[in-house]
């Protein structure tokens, strides 16, 4: 029974190019096998990537951080109504604002000696020559 | 491997510049509770409820640029004598250890003035340090300005 069988195997036609798609298909098997999946990455990829998902989630974290400080900032204002508010910036802002004059009021009253002196100086020089 | 560790140590350096820039208005803050101090907080929440336009009490003088990019003033004074000497000390060790420009130093009679910025990029600094007799006040003005603003406040 089993060689009535073989001898029909036999018999039976192979398809032309069989051979060569079996051996590309087979090929291509071997080709998926060798993909690399995504744990077999090369270690410094993978330490990259937990390092950027690392930071991501601080840089995350430090936003919405920053976010609840501004709103107790605001909490602490010293005073309710703006109006006033606006009144004491004003105040420290012309302090700021007179010293600052003061100080470039001094800075010209020294720069006017100094050019005084430099343009008789200058004179006194020509007069020699 | 080595530029992705540059990388992130450059971010975390970004980080602790921008943590740094706050610690200053956060190193006052201290003041708030502490006794014969009177201590006054201003935000930018504040200033813009206000509204930006400024009544000018000094002839020649505009503050609206300068008080349009303030993110906080904290004015805080003292006139009890141990608390005004802390109070000096503190502002000038912080001025020292931030490594502050002097930008003026004012010195008449009973008074002394003395201010001091730490501008860059992202963020200004402005501290005016001011002493008469036993009686000192810091004001710190803080937010996103230059050098230029502050300048063109005042009267050409």
């Amino acid at each position: 029974m089993d060689e009535l069988n073989l001898k029909d195997l036999e018999r039976i036609p192979i398809p032309e190019g069989l051979e060569k798609r079996l051996s590309e298909k087979i090929d291509e098997w071997e080709q998926a096998e060798k993909k690399p999946h995504f744990f077999s990455f090369n270690k410094p990829l993978r330490h990259v990537s937990v390092a950027a998902s690392i930071a991501l989630v601080l840089g995350l974290g430090y936003i919405l951080l920053q976010q609840k400080v501004s709103i107790n900032l605001a909490e602490q204002d010293t005073y309710r109504d703006p109006a006033i508010a606006k009144r004491e910036a004003e105040r420290a802002l012309n302090l700021l604002a007179s010293n600052l004059n003061r100080g470039m009021e001094q800075m010209k009253k020294a720069k006017d000696i100094s050019d005084k002196t430099e343009h008789t100086l200058n004179k006194q020089l020509k007069s020699w020559k | 491997m080595r530029r992705t560790i540059i990388t992130l140590l450059c971010c975390v350096c970004c980080t602790m510049t921008c943590m740094t820039a706050q610690a200053q208005v956060k190193a006052f803050e201290k003041y708030s509770d502490a006794k014969n101090v009177t201590y006054v907080y201003i935000s930018q929440f504040m200033l813009k409820l206000a509204g930006l336009k400024a009544t000018p009490s000094l002839p020649g003088v505009n503050t609206t640029n300068l008080m349009s990019k303030l993110d906080c003033i904290q004015i805080i004074s003292s006139e009890e004598k141990n608390a005004a000497l802390k109070l000096k000390a503190d502002t000038q060790g912080i001025v020292q250890k931030e490594k502050y420009g002097l930008l003026l130093q004012v010195s008449e009679e009973d008074e002394k003035v003395d201010i001091y910025y730490s501008i860059d990029k992202k963020h200004g600094v402005v501290i005016m340090l001011t002493q008469e007799n036993n009686e000192v006040t810091v004001i710190i003005f803080s937010g996103k300005f230059t050098l230029e603003d502050v300048i063109k406040m005042v009267n050409k």
